[in-house]
């Protein structure tokens, strides 16, 4: 049986894997409404299990690797904070047991939400949003139940730079709002003129990341600040890049008034293939009582219980959200603690300053004159001129050293790019390595493009035709 | 204390040389001073075995019930150790979304089975790679059958009320409306429902079972909301899907459900799993990441995202949904569990389900609680003694047994899986009896 079958094609008439143990009550089948046509596929336990450890062989994590995935944050994840997960005492209860039976999940849920207010400089934190856009959404309804509280209805726009992730604009809509995109200035920040014309009587927020897309910090952030509330509009803090400056400044104290939190990026959790992540969110004073239903709070005899708001915008999730994730981001943060958590950032900008260092003469950094924080954007415009080499190709390439790539073509805004983010948990050897790797790319491409153009020539599979995939839309094994 | 930072001060100086700066405060040279924030008031780090420590005594203040006869959106089945097993394979574990389709094949073929065992499992044509959880996954169900003219949501008050809530929240940004109708013996009432949908009617969700247990007439729900060219969105329990009929067989045009039951722990209610399915002319709107087949430039099969403009780092505010993360590994666990389970095997454990819950809803009838509803039910009923819920679930816990839910001073709602025993609801049988 080749690797390349699926499981569906490995079927073996009356095979079992798991067996369960026989009901010791009469069988009891529905009456109505049964179904004739179920089939799924018979394994035994070890076809099963080696045929997902084979799947896993052609899979790459953090474990396996370097993985400067540019806006992901893919640092280490402690495996201390996997096995405290899967105490029992976590696993096993009922969402809806009674309080006095979960006093410790609750405890959890309080200690969590006070660290992540001191840390993003907010009055009050939800744990319920499941990822990153889940929180962007969050924030966003809170905004604009806030405006809706004080009788502002035509707060319908949300301002957000050109630079901004995907998610910011979606999430806008969703939340029913109109999205202006705004242009960057010249040094890649927001352009303060374009600001200052699109904020007014109709907007909601600004939705901004500081540090930017480029890895730059936005040095102007006062000024927006003030542009942005004497327009009486909010200031959304997207929080995928706080891994910069957590612990140097809050959000809060830039001006923010609302925050999400990537706690799959920022505080270590995996992100498991694509998730399950947990997207927390802050806010000021004035909007906490927007904020999901419920929330824990802490009782005069330090027992815990579930609390609810009249203004609450409802429910964005099915019972709390990702507990056994944002569990996790708790173990890591009493690990760290308040010197631990700057000693994190300072490491995330210093990595990732010395891997700029060490390719920005050859691969052009946009903004380059100026400290990096936790990434940096490099283009490769101008290799492409000189060999026809894309940044596509790079990135292959690394593929073919070991390395997951950087991320590809984003920002927009700069042509070619290649947005490296080294994180804090990469020690010296593994840049140096990652230096040395791109430095020869760099000669290959000019030496042997061709080569470049159909990288990568060891892994599982060679580049795959996506164009052929949407066309054919073979989306399900059929048989 | 630990920071997992395994730059040394040697190396750390030498690479703030390379960099050209004399120390890391040079760095972040562009951060204003006024805004520097002090130290954070947070506890100083400890020590992973202090951390260790620390957290397993939290964990010890959290009960863990020796027996548990309570549902209602979250479910205690057999995890095979087989999933856990294999959902705990760091190469999985500490991967990103697969981007990078060459150093990702075994992720986006689990996927890819992940797509196949839900069409299987709900007759539908086409599956994403999975929502947050059921309660999100029912409402970007709702918001994809919007069109123009069609904005009302029609459901009644016997589904979850996380589903109902989370719902409402999603729908009322969007500017469509959701219509709660009320359950005629804890059932949908398809005619009143038929009656009420005009033209301005998107959608009818209804679950199967629903929050009450009971198994809706699907195909007569599905039939009104068709008659007045609604949209038919099915909730389902994906345990039972193994002994009923498919919501697709049903008519339904979308399937949704929490897939927390397929593996997953209770878990205090996440991380969990939503699934939705649709019918292939309802692709292009359909939220999240989709894996599909294609080959490589040998002509070898290869499987990577595809069919992105529907997505948000494309389209941005237009794009389908604002779901970037999504439950990746919780969908792996699923693929897993189906794997072990096999055809025999979720059979097994569905009929293990509907049969104790049978026993157990026999049982306590004969103690004089009294069964709320009359229909036909999976694992889940609602029982009646005036004013007693508080006294038998003090009873039960005592034992530690989680009861069922308490629905009001009058009113439980319990549920049975392969976990129970017949032990058990003797057990809890004899209990109740002496608290009533």
């Amino acid at each position: 049986m080749s690797a390349d079958n699926l499981i569906f094609e490995k079927s073996s008439l009356g095979a079992r894997a798991a067996t369960i143990r026989n009901p010791d009550v009469p069988v009891y089948a529905p009456s109505c409404a049964l179904r004739e046509n179920f089939d799924f596929p018979e394994l035994t336990e070890v076809a099963l299990v080696r045929h997902y450890t084979a799947l896993s062989r052609m899979a790459f994590g953090v474990d396996n690797g370097f993985y400067p995935l540019g806006s992901c944050t893919m640092k280490y994840n402690p495996k201390l904070n996997e096995e405290i997960a899967s105490f029992e005492g976590f696993t096993d209860i009922h969402p809806l047991a009674p309080e006095g039976s979960v006093q410790g999940a609750l405890e959890v849920m309080y200690g969590l939400s006070e660290a992540l207010k001191e840390i993003t400089g907010m009055d009050a934190v939800t744990l319920q949003p499941a990822a990153g856009a889940h929180g962007e959404y969050t924030g966003l309804s809170i905004i604009a139940a806030y405006h809706k509280g004080r009788g502002d209805l035509a707060r319908k726009k949300i301002i957000v730079p050109d630079s901004a992730h995907g998610t910011n604009p979606a999430s806008a809509a969703m939340a029913g709002f109109e999205v202006i995109n705004i242009p960057s200035d010249e040094g890649k920040g927001v352009d303060l003129d374009a600001l200052r014309a699109a904020a007014g009587a109709d907007t909601a927020a600004l939705m901004l990341t500081n540090p930017t897309t480029l890895g730059l910090f936005e040095k102007n952030i006062e000024a927006i600040a003030e542009i942005v509330h004497s327009a009486g509009g909010l200031l959304y803090y997207d929080g995928a890049n706080l891994n910069a400056v957590m612990g140097i400044v809050r959000p809060g104290d830039m001006g923010f008034d609302v925050v999400h939190l990537n706690l799959h990026k920022t505080f270590s959790t995996p992100h498991g293939g694509g998730g399950p992540g947990s997207g927390p969110v802050g806010c000021k004073r004035a909007l906490e009582k927007y904020l999901p239903d419920p929330h824990v709070i802490k009782n005069a005899d330090g027992t815990y219980s579930f609390a609810y708001s009249g203004d609450s915008i409802g429910k964005v999730s099915s019972f709390y959200g990702n507990f056994l994730v944002y569990l996790k981001a708790y173990a890591y943060i009493l690990t760290l603690g308040a010197e631990g958590i700057r000693r994190s950032a300072e490491g995330a900008v210093l990595n990732a300053n010395y891997l700029k260092a060490g390719i920005s003469d050859l691969y052009p950094v946009e903004g380059g004159a100026r400290h990096c924080m936790h990434e940096f954007v490099a283009s490769c415009e101008r290799l492409k001129e000189e060999c026809g080499v894309s940044a596509m190709d790079v990135a292959k390439a690394l593929i073919d050293r070991g390395m997951h790539p950087p991320t590809m073509y984003f920002p927009t805004i700069v042509h070619e790019a290649l947005m490296f983010e080294p994180t804090e948990t990469e020690d010296k050897a593994t840049l140096d390595a990652a230096i040395e790797a791109l430095r020869a790319v760099y000669d290959e491409a000019h030496a042997d493009p061709e080569k470049l153009v159909s990288a990568p020539h060891n892994a599982v599979i060679s580049r795959p035709d996506e164009v052929l995939a949407a066309k054919r839309q073979i989306l399900r094994w059929k048989g | 204390m630990s920071d997992y930072i395994p730059v040394t001060e040697r190396e750390r100086e030498e690479m703030l040389a390379a960099t050209g700066v004399k120390s890391v405060d040079e760095l972040f040279a562009d951060i204003p001073a006024g805004l520097r924030a002090g130290r954070l008031k947070l506890p100083a780090g400890l020590s992973q075995q202090e951390v260790y420590e620390k957290l397993k005594k939290t964990a010890s203040l959290n009960r863990v019930y020796r027996s548990c006869m309570r549902g209602a959106g979250a479910y205690r089945h057999y995890i095979p150790s087989a999933v856990k097993a294999i959902a705990s394979r760091s190469e999985f574990v500490t991967a990103y979304t697969p981007y990078q389709a060459e150093m990702s094949q075994g992720i986006l073929r689990a996927m890819f089975e992940y797509q196949t065992y839900i069409c299987l499992l709900t007759g539908m044509d086409v599956s994403n790679a999975s929502l947050y959880n059921g309660a999100t996954a029912a409402a970007e169900a709702a918001l994809m059958t919007k069109e123009r003219g069609r904005y009302k949501v029609f459901v009644t008050d016997n589904v979850r009320p996380d589903v109902l809530a989370v719902m409402k929240t999603y729908l009322a940004a969007k500017n469509m409306e959701l219509v709660v109708l009320p359950a005629k013996d804890g059932l949908t009432d398809a005619e009143a429902l038929g009656a009420l949908l005009d033209g301005s009617a998107a959608a009818v969700y209804a679950e199967r079972p629903n929050y009450f247990g009971l198994i809706e007439d699907f195909d007569a729900i599905g039939e009104a909301a068709h008659a007045a060219g609604a949209k038919f969105i099915g909730g389902c329990n994906p345990i039972s899907l193994a002994l009923l009929k498919t919501p697709a067989d049903c008519g339904a045009d979308i399937a949704v459900g929490e897939g927390q039951p397929l593996g997953m722990s209770l878990a205090f209610g996440g991380p969990y799993l939503g699934f939705i399915a649709c019918k292939e002319k309802e692709v292009r709107k359909l939220p999240g990441r989709i894996v599909g087949e294609t080959v490589d430039k040998n002509m070898r099969k290869a499987y990577v995202l595809t069919l992105q403009p529907r997505e948000q780092h494309i389209k941005r505010e237009r794009a389908s949904s604002n779901i970037c993360s999504n439950e990746a590994l919780c969908a792996l666990t699923a693929t897993v569990y189906m794997g072990a389970m096999g055809k025999e095997g979720m059979r097994e454990a569905a009929s293990a389900c509907t049969s104790y819950a049978h026993y157990a809803a026999r049982k306590f009838r004969e103690t004089g609680l009294e069964l709320r509803y009359e229909g036909e039910f999976f694992h889940e009923f609602v029982t009646v003694a005036k004013g007693a819920s508080d006294r038998i679930l003090a009873a039960l816990d005592e034992r530690g047994i989680l009861g069922g839910l308490r629905l009001s001073d009058d009113e439980l709602l319990w549920c049975f899986t392969e976990l129970n025993s017949k032990a058990e609801i003797d057990e809890a049988t004899a209990l109740i009896g002496g608290a009533l």
